[in-house]
């Protein structure tokens, strides 16, 4: 009888959650006038959208990097404050996520620009003869606003486990002759490994899928997965093709998600060692 | 030791300054005198001012609130009762099934969830062949199911914490299972419903990606209000709105924090239960407000018109001109009070879009209920072609006098019955820098020569903008390479197409309305744009010019025509005429035409003497004839548009002024121009083609190294040998172990 107040949430998920995704693969196996087909699929196989794939696979995975390497000190030095400043960094680092993010990513912009903020300054220190920096509409712009708005992701799960590691852990591995170094290679990374994953996860698919990013900050010259899903739906009016994608970005992500909970999980075993 | 702590501190430092930044930089250009969001040239609190006089924010942020705080109670609600539920469940595959259920939201990306959402409604509404059906509503179900895996998660851990025996205590006391729940459990469970209730509430506020697919016509939540303005500019009451919200829960963040840690250890219980009390009446006054407001906005009659329109395509308000929708707002009330005697509260609700292919998109999608839409011409006939236009009942449209004759008739709506009122029209032209180009460039283009070729020059890589959209940018290659833009052959797109291709290493980015901060900004050198956006953006910035394509000494490029039209889907179909009919006054017209820059086809406009001065018509408008005496140059029949000098560049007086005047290129052909270069509605096949190719050139990427290919690789190569490093010393300490064990 208890059990019944679920009921509502279970309906709710069923008609919310399945019923839309199966839409999606609905979608993604029929034409406009909704007869099988495997077009929608085959057409992401063309060179033009192989590559868009490759390139959302490799900038998101690049931005996930960056994020876990700049990521992973913070949230150590974090670790060792005192606890109130502790909670007050945390706070810190949660603040920027209460700004609309696509304010924020505009405001980026200002800032990259060749007639930007930046060049302005280093002009002013350097004087005017050199010429600007070319920040926006490349590559890297877009990798930043990536790591930009995805790396409190990273950063908080990271300092939780980190901040809960047991500091005669540490104090007994000095004691038996570890360096610092090696008391964060041996110790404390293999303890962190989990919520590694945890980070890694909440970076990269964020990443991969996003679609206004590229659009400011990169010109529209790296089409992305996000952005290409978009215009199927906003301006082409292609719902089977947007749906395909959609289909092939899910799996992606599945596969991507199982590599690295197998991979985690074997270093998990790792720790006993 | 210390150095390292000094280390630490250097870059928690410098991760801080990275992560504060862009936020600095708002929070500086909410206080700039003008409206640049990129050149700040002066300490003023103007745009706080005008943030309270921005309506449609207001209304956008009433709204996000309003959504988050519904969505956030709906699923905080079914979520507490799941939680319960799931908690109480002892069949563990049932249990677990429904967990990773519960959590898709959460892992799936969000844009699969919107366009997942979107796919089902837009389903279910052809299926039950309702007009409208992406709405308020269904944003509130989107909401609401991405909000739920939050909520039950951050409940279902103190349902487990919670000591099992006592609810059974209670029960054996002759509580109710009710009675317990609510007696025992819920206060034990307490912290948990909170905490899921406040993280919904700001996922809910926060969200674009989700309401971006769902949302409707007529209900604009702040992110997406914030998106439509990146598209062309934001304006720096977005900024100085950020700013407040930044500041505001940066002191309530920093208030909870200072509280929390010694005073809550202190706290006696009744100071404990005062806070709660306050706390929960807090959520009880909010929740009975959101009541309130939906109760009284129910009750008074109020009349909403939803007005989708281009970007920069209505004078706002902005800077001391006319708000045109606010005051046909006044104007209706007042008629509808003298006709009738009532009140009645009419509220215009305007919303935006950057391409003619968005808005068809936005229609087919189902987000219909918009009650006037101002397609350009060839999207007209598509729209017309597949019923999606009503016809215009002129009786209730007594201003359809004041367009001019020959604008009556144009090709997209020249039968008996009229389905459109011409907004404005102009023509595609080229936008430079002045002082970015290069002076043989310069003096070509003074001297008339200058076409297409200039955005397809070598030495401006990186300083090109090229629209964003298809057909457009279709055309600048067509008129370059002298295709008919409307009867192309495949061959011709492909040709058309590998040109673009051509160019794109050129290309800084593909834009529609972002080329007002870009251009105006210095960013670019060279951009094709419609004609009024150009001349709007030289009033900004004086290195700007502007000049008419040739191609063999003729003007070759679009002209284009902007009509209002009622969708077949508009609700409020009289005030729909109505509104079309103040659109078309003498008032509205003037200030619309003064704001956009285009050239107006209402007689009303063209003779209003403010217009002709502020236009510059004034003192071309008498010319002196052979006898030395003043006569008038224009007569009844023409129109309006950049003067050109004799070299075809447009003629700019030392205060940036530009005159508008009758031109000699476009007068004589306006017919012939239509007929030639305007736009027509594309076969399916051609558009089929079109689409496909532009996709093409879309996800082609030239510009783009294999560097960061082999980059990823040798980072991915590397993780994995290290890796099997890790694994293979793994077992080798692990056999170690076990030999030592023998």
């Amino acid at each position: 009888m208890q059990r019944a107040a679920a009921a509502p949430h279970v309906v709710w998920a069923v008609l919310f959650i399945i019923a839309p995704l199966l839409f999606v693969v609905y979608y993604a196996f029929t034409d406009k006038n909704g007869s099988f087909t495997f077009s929608n699929i085959g057409a992401i196989f063309q060179a033009s959208y192989l590559e868009v794939f490759l390139r959302s696979l490799c900038f998101a995975f690049l931005a996930t990097v960056i994020c876990l390497i700049i990521a992973y000190p913070i949230a150590y030095f974090m670790a060792k404050a005192k606890p109130k400043t502790q909670k007050v960094l945390i706070m810190l680092v949660m603040l920027p996520q209460w700004l609309n993010f696509l304010i924020r990513t505009y405001s980026w912009m200002a800032l990259l620009e060749d007639t930007g903020i930046i060049n302005s300054v280093l002009m002013g220190i350097f004087g005017l003869e050199i010429p600007p920096l070319h920040m926006i509409n490349t590559s890297g712009a877009v990798i930043l606003g990536m790591v930009y708005n995805y790396l409190p992701y990273m950063i908080i799960p990271l300092h939780s486990v980190i901040s809960k590691i047991d500091p005669k852990l540490l104090e007994a591995a000095a004691d038996l002759g570890c360096s610092p170094l090696r008391v964060l290679t041996k110790v404390v990374f293999p303890l962190s490994m989990s919520d590694i994953v945890s980070g890694v996860t909440m970076v990269f698919v964020p990443s991969i899928s996003t679609f206004y990013i590229s659009q400011k900050l990169g010109g529209g010259n790296f089409d992305l997965i996000g952005d290409t899903i978009e215009r199927q739906f906003q301006t082409a009016y292609d719902y089977n093709l947007g749906a395909a994608m959609s289909f092939v970005l899910m799996l992606i992500i599945l596969v991507s998600m199982a590599i690295m909970n197998r991979y985690a999980g074997e270093d998990d075993g790792g720790v006993v060692v | 030791m210390k150095k390292r702590t000094i280390f630490g501190n250097i870059y928690i430092i410098l991760a801080f300054i990275f992560l504060y930044m862009p936020i600095a930089v708002l929070i500086l250009f909410s206080f700039n005198s003008s409206n640049s969001t990129s050149n700040f040239e002066g300490f003023s609190f103007k745009w706080y001012g005008e943030l309270f006089s921005d309506a449609a924010t207001l209304d956008a942020l009433k709204n996000t609130l309003l959504l988050a705080i519904l969505s956030s109670l709906i699923a905080t609600v079914i979520g507490t009762m799941a939680a319960y539920g799931i908690h109480k469940m002892r069949n563990k595959h049932l249990k677990s099934s429904i967990m990773s259920v519960t959590k898709i939201p959460m892992i799936n990306p969000e844009i699969v969830v919107g366009i997942s959402m979107m796919l089902l409604f837009v389903f279910v509404g052809g299926i039950l062949g309702s007009k409208s059906y992406l709405g308020f509503g269904t944003v509130l179900i989107a909401h609401v199911t991405f909000n739920l895996p939050y909520v039950i998660l951050s409940v279902l851990p103190k349902f487990k914490q919670m000591d099992k025996s006592l609810p059974e205590a209670a029960q054996d006391l002759g509580c109710t299972p009710l009675q317990s729940f609510f007696k025992v459990e819920l206060p034990a469970i307490l912290p948990g419903v909170v905490s899921g209730l406040i993280m919904a509430f700001t996922l809910s506020l926060d969200d674009f990606v989700i309401s971006y697919f769902t949302i409707g016509s007529g209900f604009e939540t702040l992110p997406i209000r914030i998106y439509s303005m990146t598209k062309k500019r934001v304006t720096p009451d977005m900024y100085a709105l950020s700013t407040l919200i930044f500041v505001s829960i940066l002191v309530l963040l920093l208030l909870s924090n200072l509280t929390s840690d010694k005073s809550r250890e202190k706290m006696s219980k009744k100071a404990k239960k005062i806070t709660k009390i306050v706390v929960g009446t807090a959520f009880g006054v909010i929740g009975i407000i959101t009541v309130i407001v939906l109760i009284v906005s129910a009750g008074t009659k109020t009349l909403t018109l939803n007005v989708y329109n281009w970007g920069e395509y209505i004078s706002d308000g902005g800077e001391g001109t006319l708000d045109v929708n606010r005051a046909f707002e006044e104007y209706y009330e007042e008629k509808y009070f003298l006709e009738t005697g009532e009140r009645v509260n009419v509220s215009v609700n305007y919303t935006t879009y950057a391409s003619n292919e968005d808005l068809y998109a936005k229609l087919k999608s189902g987000a219909t209920g918009y009650d006037i839409i101002i397609p350009s011409d060839y999207m007209i006939q598509r729209l017309k072609s597949e019923n999606l236009l009503q016809k215009l009942d002129l009786n209730k449209i007594p201003n359809y006098a004041n367009i001019k004759e020959q604008f009556r008739n144009p090709f997209y709506d020249n039968g008996e019955e009229k389905y459109t009122a011409m907004y404005t029209y102009g023509v595609i032209g080229i936008i430079y820098n002045s002082k970015k180009l290069h002076p043989d460039d310069l003096a070509k283009i003074e001297a008339g020569e200058a076409g297409w070729e200039l955005l397809w020059d070598e030495k401006y890589k990186g300083q090109i903008l090229q629209f964003n959209n298809p057909r457009d940018a279709f055309g600048t290659a067509m008129y370059a390479l002298g295709i008919d833009v409307n009867n192309a052959t495949e061959e011709d797109w492909k040709k058309a197409q590998e040109y673009l291709k051509e160019q794109k290493p050129l290309v800084q980015s593909y834009v529609m309305d972002e080329i007002f901060n870009k251009m105006e900004g210095g960013e670019a050198t060279l951009a094709a744009y419609y004609a009024g956006d150009c001349l709007c953006m030289i009033g900004n910035n004086e290195d700007l010019g502007f000049y008419y394509p040739r191609k063999n000494g003729e003007v070759v490029t679009n002209i284009f025509a902007d009509a209002m039209c009622i969708p077949s889907s508009a609700e409020n179909v009289d005030l729909a005429h109505e509104y079309i009919n103040f659109m078309l006054s003498e008032e509205a017209a003037v200030a619309n035409a003064e704001y956009i820059y285009y050239a107006s086809p209402n007689k009303a406009v063209i003779e209003n003497e403010g217009y002709q001065i502020n236009m510059g018509k004034y003192e071309i408008e008498y010319k002196l004839d052979e006898n030395g005496e003043e006569v008038p140059k224009l007569d009844e029949d023409d129109c309006y548009i950049p003067v050109l000098d004799e070299n075809g560049e447009m003629i700019i007086d030392e205060e940036g002024d530009y005159f508008v005047i009758y031109d000699d290129v476009l007068e004589d052909n306006l017919e012939d121009m239509f007929n030639t270069y305007a736009y027509r509605d594309l076969e399916d096949e051609s558009r089929a083609t079109l689409n496909q190719k532009w996709e093409e050139l879309k996800v082609d990427s030239q510009s783009f190294g294999g560097g960061i290919y082999i980059f990823c690789a040798v980072i991915l190569v590397a993780l994995i040998a290290f890796g099997v490093y890790c694994y293979i010393i793994k077992r080798k300490r692990r056999r170690l172990y076990w030999n030592t064990q023998k």
